[in-house]
């Protein structure tokens, strides 16, 4: 008894959800746009739209589940197939592992640079500030960003020299002689060394700190491209992943074959017209059609364009139409009895 | 032509006459008006296929591909309850692979809903909807895997498939499985048409579970989607006498029923 009101009450707040999900985008559907502006629902309407595929994207979680105990439970079984499992199972927890510190790798790196830009950011900000107090420089701000920007420079420096010891090409070189270049460039700048305190100098530093920050980018991309953990990344990727897949769809090519020479054999005469529209619509593809005949292109397109065209298009209204009578029961929750307890 | 952001007066119009027509087929169906469903061959194969898995005690397979959770998805359900209760009763063994964990949760349950049904909750087995991966190869491959390894004597392919249709109706081909598809993609129907046994097009998908079940709603929902099929046929056949009429009087240009139909909200003032 108590089993069944707790399933109703689950029942009917599936219900209500549904209802409520459907009817806003039914309402943000039907409604005129200009409508939809003035209800404020036009600008938060991609953000809800993420929101229900953020929920949706919760149930990777389930897959994830579901993949560890179907094949956990076979492993610790020793159930037939077990080595297929744990090879599945430790592809899935490499991957994760990889992935994961591919992801924090490329959050430090960009960190860095982030660090870096800003040194361009607050010297712009200050530049703001100035102009609207008639040029006058702030001296207490300019002392701040100052020692900021030798902070940031002494760290670049130093990561320039253990990234030599680490990565020794001559890419990497020419991408270090640069920054090296910027950083001294930098230093001696009028404005840095406290020489000068007008506008143009710091407009002139400004620029110079952001051709810094854009170099350093440069190199922190090329080092993470180079990084032991990028290259495992791309080795399980692009190096595995992609190629299996690809693979994978290569058998079409042998499949094709297969089932055309099944379907091709004339046995009746719906068979025998398919054959010989096959036929056309290959030899109207290939140069050596028109040489047969030099209608066999124009046949070949009538062939696609017209009847095949004819035949998609009513599969689709067919399938669009039941879709939509679906859609409107599954919205208003006119279903027997999925996701409810009450049993027949 | 792309999709539309916000519904015109004449679509508006239209998808009430979609929910009136509905309202109006399942009173009709509650108060047991029986509609009558033409034989679709191939939903009758798909008993004989089950039953020929009995015969031979082999495992019965049935796929939803890259169906994610919508309507095509819950019409797949309604056929996959159906499946599910014939292979419970003959005390088979399914197998369900699932290439969307969304859709797995519902899967689930209707498969674990169908063997209660028939009184053999214990017998469901929940590693049998197994989720292989939401990578279309990847899910191919593993298809493929599990159909060699099971030697499936039936598999179902519903819903929605993309290039890895042939690949998933060869690997059946090629145990000798009894395979039925039903597809709502116009360009996969050809590949399973040449490598299945029978092959559902489109609509007939969404007829299938009705014509399985023969559950009142769901017979009113097909009843209800056909009638609104004649509507569009009526409004093609009407389009197509007026634009060849169009070739003699060009001034009935704007009294074209699709321009009619997407003719916008500003039209009306706003």
């Amino acid at each position: 008894m108590v089993a069944t009101q707790s399933g109703d009450t689950r029942a009917r707040v599936i219900r209500f959800f549904t209802f409520l999900g459907g009817i806003y985008f039914f309402v943000y559907f039907v409604l005129p746009e200009p409508l939809v502006e003035e209800l404020g629902m036009k600008a938060h309407h991609e953000q809800i739209s993420n929101g229900f595929i953020v929920v949706g994207s919760m149930a990777i979680g389930l897959g994830l589940f579901n993949l560890v105990r179907t094949h956990g439970a076979r492993c610790v079984f020793a159930r037939p197939g077990w080595m297929n499992s744990l090879s599945l199972l430790l592809g899935l927890f490499v991957t994760v592992g990889v992935m994961s510190l591919q992801w924090i790798h490329s959050m430090k790196s960009s960190g860095e640079v982030q660090d870096v830009q800003m040194i361009g950011e607050f010297a712009s900000k200050i530049g703001d500030d100035a102009r609207g107090k008639s040029g006058i420089v702030d001296p207490s701000t300019g002392v701040v960003l100052r020692e900021y920007a030798s902070q940031k420079l002494g760290k670049i420096a130093l990561h320039i020299a253990g990234d030599q010891e680490i990565v020794a090409d001559v890419a990497h070189e020419v991408l270090r002689k640069d920054l090296a270049s910027r950083i001294e460039d930098l230093r001696k700048d009028e404005w840095y060394l406290g020489t000068s305190s007008d506008l143009s100098a710091l407009t002139l530093f400004t620029q110079k700190s952001n051709e810094l920050a854009s170099s350093y980018s440069v190199l922190m991309q090329a080092e993470a491209s180079q990084a032991t953990i990028q290259r495992l990344y791309n080795f399980l990727y692009d190096g595995l992943f992609n190629q299996l897949g690809s693979a994978m769809f290569a058998l079409l090519g042998v499949y094709i074959a297969a089932a055309a020479y099944r379907a091709f054999r004339v046995r009746t005469l719906e068979s025998a017209l398919m054959m010989t529209a096959a036929v056309v619509v290959m030899l109207g593809q290939i140069s050596f059609g028109k040489e047969i005949y030099e209608e066999m292109p124009a046949i070949r397109q009538w062939l696609l364009e017209v009847p095949n065209s004819a035949a998609f298009r009513a599969i689709r209204l067919g399938a669009g139409i039941a879709g939509l009578m679906l859609a409107i029961r599954m919205w208003l929750s006119i279903e027997s009895t999925s996701f409810s307890s009450e049993k027949k | 032509m792309g999709g539309l952001e916000h519904a015109t007066p004449g679509i508006l119009l239209v998808l009430i006459g979609a929910c009136v027509l509905l309202y109006r087929e399942l009173s009709r169906g509650s108060k047991g008006y029986v509609h009558h469903i033409r034989r679709i061959a191939g939903v009758d194969a798909i008993e004989g296929a089950v039953g020929r898995c009995a015969e031979q005690g082999r495992s019965v397979v049935f796929t939803t591909a890259l169906t994610d959770v919508g309507p095509v998805l819950f019409a797949c359900l309604g056929v996959l309850h159906s499946i599910a209760k014939r292979v419970a009763q003959y005390k088979l063994k399914l197998q369900v692979p699932q290439y969307s964990p969304e859709a797995m949760a519902l899967v689930e349950d209707t498969v674990r809903e169908a063997y209660r049904e028939v009184g053999r909750a214990n017998a469901f087995d929940p590693e049998s909807i197994r989720f292989l991966s939401s990578e279309q190869f990847a899910f191919a491959s593993g298809y493929m895997g599990l159909m060699h390894r099971e030697k499936a004597g039936a598999a179902f392919m519903f819903g929605v498939f993309a290039a890895e249709a042939l690949v998933l109706a060869e690997a059946g081909q090629q145990v000798g499985a009894r395979q039925v598809a039903a597809s709502v993609s116009p360009e996969q129907v050809a590949f399973f048409i040449c490598t299945c046994d029978y092959t559902l097009i489109g609509e007939e998908l969404f007829g299938a579970s009705a014509y399985m079940s023969r559950e009142p709603v769901q017979v009113a929902t097909l009843a209800a989607q056909d009638r609104f099929k004649l509507f569009f046929i009526a409004l093609i056949i009407v389009g197509v006498f007026l634009a060849t009429l169009r070739q003699w009087m060009p001034e009935l240009g704007g009294y074209m029923p699709h321009l009619i139909l997407l003719k916008d909200w500003s039209a009306f003032g706003w």
